[in-house]
């Protein structure tokens, strides 16, 4: 099944990359990579460890330089001339990393002091919007993970980007602070802002997410919204007395397309919309389903299958 | 750019290794000096290059009138050793935290960025090598002042040009060795390339030097071309008080290595810092900077 969909315009574009390119030797880290990040949306980036996703992440940051290829940001060639775009947008690559012997708010202060036209008072509301404001002048080194991720997260805040990459921004918080991040990604994007979100969290994805691309071994598997990447509302879930009679009968439907069994169901590729004309053209030929829902497909699933690895640790 | 070098500036004067390297080159200036204080204390004379020196004039070169190029001589050969660790630890600790990538989404470019902080380290520098003076000037006022009383009449426009100028040797001959250690802590990815390659160098050049003036030509003369040779060409040009350590060669040892004259030595350190501030520079500009404090 390829779940690869076309680009599709969905408003001003913010990030493009054309067939973007990194080597390391003979090792290839991002294969021809094409993906888009539309105005106001939430793109979600998920592959396993080693796929490509930090890389191509360093690469849409001016970071690494493309062998091939290049990634565009707000119309910026980020391996040429990264400097106008990067003002413009919050980033966290991997793990958070700031100044141990600075506290939360010197160490905010010192990226504000770099960005440049940022005043103090916006470091405060930072760090009270990501619940440190009580921590704050603390020294960084003394913080946990999670306090890490989010002065990671204030930091990203702190120049008011109109794209935000994320990357694991919920590694290491308690379940309190996982619920805040999930909460404040699709607020961020209401509020006009992109966010490109690598994450392991599939269930916080799915919950999150507009579209989603995902990769392996460098190369981009599948791209789309949530809803076309599950199938949704393309799959039918059944199950009769005799499952074998009722592949037979689906068969004999010309509208449906794929018929397989997974776990003692019948699964048929075919619109929910039409159910109630499928329920009755298998009646038609004696066959009554117990049970006819859609196929609900979880994106680990669809992960799993596309990837064949467990997702990352 | 202002608000680049203002962010190294506030980063570097909150950290600790900061103040303890400002805090050592105090000291060993305040060690220094008591010792020398304590040995002219001594009565009668001593011999140094075939002349005999009494402990009074020893003394004498602590005074206020002649204290500040033995503060000077102390910075250059001890002080170095401490900016190459300042140096090092600037850029190489950025790797270590893996805040070189957050610097480098934050700035308005890599190389605006890297001669912020060279800006900042070298400011570091010269405030040290001030406090360092000011420290001399002040123990010298005591010494000065327990020897029959201070006496400001020597203080002339001469005289403080003399250590103005004095003044800015010492950090021109101290400049190669930030930039070596600015540019391997660059090229290494960490502080310990940038500590290792300038303490190295500072320490095995003249060991080095040592053996090629043993061999003959063209072994003999190479030595002329390097730091160590042309450093002490330049700093001789401050002049300590006879009997006071200088702590490297005299006139007369320099005279018969044949080395090259102050324009020239001066001309070739800056070469020197140019070439170890590019390879920095260019490296620096043109790596991917990548996960875990590579890059």
């Amino acid at each position: 099944m390829d779940r690869r969909v076309g680009f599709v315009s969905q408003g001003r574009e913010i990030l493009r990359t054309e067939g973007l390119w990194k080597q390391y030797g003979r090792i290839t880290a991002v294969a021809d990579m094409h993906l888009q990040v539309f105005d106001g949306e939430v793109y979600s980036f998920l592959g396993p460890n080693g796929s490509g996703k930090s890389t191509t992440v360093g690469m849409v940051l001016g970071l690494v330089r493309p062998t091939r290829g290049r990634a565009l940001v707000f119309g910026d060639d980020m391996a040429t001339h990264p400097w106008p775009a990067l003002r413009r947008i919050g980033a966290v690559i991997e793990t958070p990393a700031f100044y141990p012997y600075l506290s939360g708010y010197d160490n905010l202060r010192a990226l504000a002091m770099s960005l440049g036209d940022i005043p103090d008072a916006r470091i405060g509301e930072m760090l009270e919007l990501v619940g440190l404001h009580e921590r704050g002048r603390d020294p960084y080194k003394t913080y946990s993970l999670g306090m890490k991720q989010r002065l990671g997260i204030a930091s990203t805040l702190l120049r008011d980007p109109e794209l935000i990459i994320l990357d694991e921004p919920t590694n290491g918080l308690d379940p309190a602070g996982t619920r805040e991040v999930r909460e404040l990604i699709p607020r961020l994007a209401r509020e006009g802002r992109s966010v490109f979100l690598c994450s392991h969290l599939l269930h916080e994805v799915q919950a999150v997410s507009d579209r989603v691309g995902i990769v392996k071994k460098g190369r981009m598997v599948a791209q789309g919204t949530v809803a076309e990447l599950l199938g949704r509302g393309q799959y039918l879930r059944l199950k009769a007395e005799d499952n074998d009679a009722l592949v037979g009968a689906l068969a004999g439907v010309p509208w449906v397309t794929a018929v397989d069994r997974i776990d003692g169901f019948v699964r048929a590729a075919a619109p929910v919309a039409k159910s109630a004309e499928l329920n009755m053209a298998l009646a038609s030929r004696g066959i009554y389903v117990s049970e006819l829902s859609p196929w609900e497909v979880e994106l680990e699933s669809v992960f799993l299958e596309l990837t064949g690895e467990a997702v990352d640790a | 750019m202002g608000h680049l070098i203002a962010a190294e500036f506030f980063k570097l004067r909150k950290r600790m290794m900061t103040w303890v390297l400002g805090l050592l080159l105090v000291a060993l200036v305040v060690l220094l000096y008591s010792i020398v204080w304590s040995i002219s204390s001594r009565t009668g004379s001593f011999l140094e290059e075939g002349q005999r020196i009494p402990y009074e004039q020893l003394r004498r070169g602590l005074f206020l009138e002649t204290g500040v190029p033995f503060a000077l001589q102390i910075v250059a050969q001890f002080g170095t050793l401490l900016a190459i660790i300042l140096a090092a630890g600037a850029v190489g600790s950025e790797y270590a935290w893996g805040t070189v990538r957050l610097m480098a989404t934050a700035s308005s470019g890599r190389l605006r960025l890297l001669t912020a902080r060279l800006i900042v380290v070298c400011g570091f520098v010269a405030m040290g090598a001030l406090l360092a003076a000011l420290v001399a000037m002040l123990y010298s006022t005591v010494i000065t002042a327990t020897n029959g009383g201070v006496d400001f009449s020597f203080v002339t426009r001469a005289f403080v040009y003399d250590q103005v100028l004095a003044y800015g040797r010492t950090l021109f001959v101290v400049a190669p060795y930030v930039a070596l250690a600015f540019g391997a802590a660059i090229a290494g990815r960490s502080t310990l390339a940038g500590v290792g390659a300038g303490i190295g160098v500072a320490f095995l050049e003249p060991l080095i030097s040592g053996l090629m003036r043993l061999g003959g030509e063209p072994w003999k003369s190479m030595p002329n071309y390097l730091i160590d040779a042309n450093r002490d060409v330049i700093l001789l040009q401050n002049e300590i008080p006879a009997g006071l350590p200088n702590f490297g060669p005299s006139a007369r040892a320099l005279r018969e290595r044949g080395v090259h004259s102050p324009a020239e030595a001066a001309m070739i350190l800056l070469v020197y810092m140019a070439v170890f501030l590019a390879v920095g520079f260019i490296l620096y500009r043109r790596r991917d900077i990548t996960a875990g404090g590579g890059g």
